[in-house]
């Protein structure tokens, strides 16, 4: 298609529209055989060989096959399998322990819980506010354990009740904000999307029970075409590993090119790397946390869509944003869906209505910011149980200024005044997506998950990159 | 009052801006389809807020009934009953 912009935009059209791994989800005839039952074997023999890729033994195959084996030929039992295999796998993992095994299911059953509390009272204090009554409890949850005695059999328990709290919040937060859409009375997707069968990080991927419904397959030839789809996405996650895989072994092995840490490091101990080579690990590292961030997204929503879930990508071209904050959008996406849906609306809903602007800005900073760092140091909850709340928060001050760069940055992103969009590839893409991957280089910067050095370092080796040094 | 037409175009005016000049049923969903995002669905709350003088604090805020043209005008004829 030829658009007023020219042959250039017609270029970048044919360029988008270019498949390394063909639409076959599109094909009739191969839709048609994935409905039949030798269809549907080779399609899950397919999956599993592609799964045995990243998983380190043929059980953990086997274990998530089974599942989705009866998902394929029981397509009727889909939410019930769904909902009893995490719970079956939590029990195989934690046969030997069973203090954390019990404590893993009294989560779960207080996540049932308060949803249906939020169901039952629907006018009552929690009933209206059921996510920050949740957030606060939590909270007060990690204060009662930091207050127990040292091992003492409260101290162990209280921990272990953070620590399966802590991997199941984000859940139970997207169950009780299912409370309002219809219809919410169906338990078995709630449980289904509690650390469900496909794998998650503490984001829940792909959100809660009530997206799961909009999303499932609702008939024979929907969940072949998900299926496919889902095949093709694990392709994609496998051909990016091993492209990870050469492209670390020449970068880094090759040509010595250190990595961010290691730069870091040597910035911190006065030996600093040459100023080249500092600036290619920055450039490095906003490509290479692409390919982790695609890779691990790709292989659960692969999953997931196997399962029957048509779920959009977790990573979905993040190199063709051409904002901050389509960035934001693309590169992980259900952790952005976390912060709009559970910090962004609520202070987008309620303040500063008459203000647009500072509304934007204060709606922006509660997810990014606030939101942001809450999400992290709740993930982190063992660094509260080691050095105490203070010393925790004290240790995340890089990732507080990472943090508060990415708000910032986002803010002036939608607040933005845009003129006519320009016209050709290099303006209008090109330009526009080496400017958003210099914000994310120098954003990288601060992340880092090592809390090693303090803020001043990670500053210093800023202002080096730039020939300045203090 | 403004109606459905006023929504269409409305939602028409979004998914131009991101590029989108696919077709549209009043049906077809928007936001859980991806087809618009996050920051698409602050536009829609902003345009009820300023044309219907729907309060999303008041009623409570759900993606579900913002998500097509057929669920927007549904709200906006639910808030005008009330």
């Amino acid at each position: 298609m030829v658009t007023p912009s020219g042959p250039s935009s017609a270029k970048a059209n044919r360029l988008a529209e270019f498949r390394l791994i063909p639409r076959i989800e599109t094909f009739p005839v191969v839709v048609s055989f994935a409905q039949t039952s030798l269809g549907k074997v080779v399609l899950l023999a397919a999956f599993g060989l592609g799964m045995r890729y990243f998983l380190p033994d043929l059980p953990s195959v086997l274990t998530l096959m089974l599942p989705l084996a009866l998902i394929t030929f029981l397509p009727e039992y889909r939410r019930f399998v769904l909902a009893i295999s995490p719970i079956a796998i939590v029990a195989m993992q934690s046969a030997n322990d069973l203090l954390t095994l019990g404590l893993t299911l009294a989560v779960i059953a207080l996540g049932i819980f308060l949803y249906w509390c939020a169901m039952r009272w629907p006018q009552s204090r929690f009933g209206q506010r059921p996510v920050a009554s949740l957030l606060i409890g939590f909270t007060a949850l990690i204060l009662l354990a930091r207050a127990a005695t040292p091992r003492s059999w409260p101290h162990l328990i209280l921990w272990g009740l953070v620590g399966a709290l802590a991997s199941y919040l984000w859940f139970i937060a997207y169950a009780l904000s299912d409370r309002n859409s219809k219809p919410s009375e169906e338990l078995t997707l709630e449980l289904a999307a509690f650390r469900p069968l496909w794998g998650s990080t503490n984001t829940p991927f792909p959100k809660g029970a009530a997206y799961l419904r909009r999303i499932e397959a609702k008939n024979p030839e929907q969940l072949a075409v998900f299926q496919l789809k889902g095949l093709k996405l694990l392709v994609w996650a496998i051909l990016l590993a091993v492209l990870q895989g050469l492209w670390y072994r020449f970068f880094h092995g090759y040509l010595r090119i250190p990595m961010p840490d290691q730069a870091l490091t040597m910035s911190v101990q006065g030996t600093p790397a040459a100023w080249h080579m500092r600036w290619a690990c920055q450039i490095l590292a906003y490509f290479e946390l692409i390919f982790t961030f695609s890779i691990f997204g790709h292989r659960i929503i692969a999953v997931c869509r196997m399962a029957g879930f048509n779920a959009l990508r977790n990573t979905y071209r993040p190199l063709s944003a051409t904002t901050i904050m389509e960035f934001f959008n693309r590169f992980y996406y259900y952790f952005k869906e976390l912060l709009v849906d559970f910090f962004f609306y609520p202070a987008f809903l309620r303040y500063w209505k008459r203000h647009k602007r500072i509304r934007m800005i204060f709606a922006t900073f509660a997810a990014a910011f606030f939101g942001n760092s809450l999400y992290h140091l709740m993930r982190d909850w063992q660094i509260v149980r080691d050095g105490g709340l203070w010393k925790a928060i004290a240790s995340y001050q890089v990732l507080f200024f990472y943090n508060a760069f990415l708000a910032a940055g986002l803010c002036v992103s939608q607040l933005r005044k845009r003129g006519p969009k320009p016209r050709g590839f290099v303006r209008a893409h090109l330009l526009p997506a080496v400017g958003v991957g210099f914000f994310y280089c120098i954003l990288n910067v601060f992340d880092s998950d090592e809390r090693m050095y303090p803020l001043v370092e990670h500053l210093k080796y800023l202002a080096g990159l730039f020939f300045i040094h203090f | 009052m403004k109606g459905r037409a006023e929504i269409r175009e409305f939602v028409r005016s979004l998914l131009a801006n991101s590029g989108d000049e696919g077709a549209l049923a009043d049906s077809d969903s928007l936001l859980f389809s991806g087809r618009l995002q996050s920051i698409d669905a602050v536009e829609i709350v902003v345009f009820l807020e300023e044309n219907f003088g729907i309060d999303f604090a008041k009623i409570g805020f759900d993606k579900e009934r913002i998500d097509s043209i057929d669920a927007i005008y549904a709200l906006t004829q639910s808030v005008a009953k009330s």
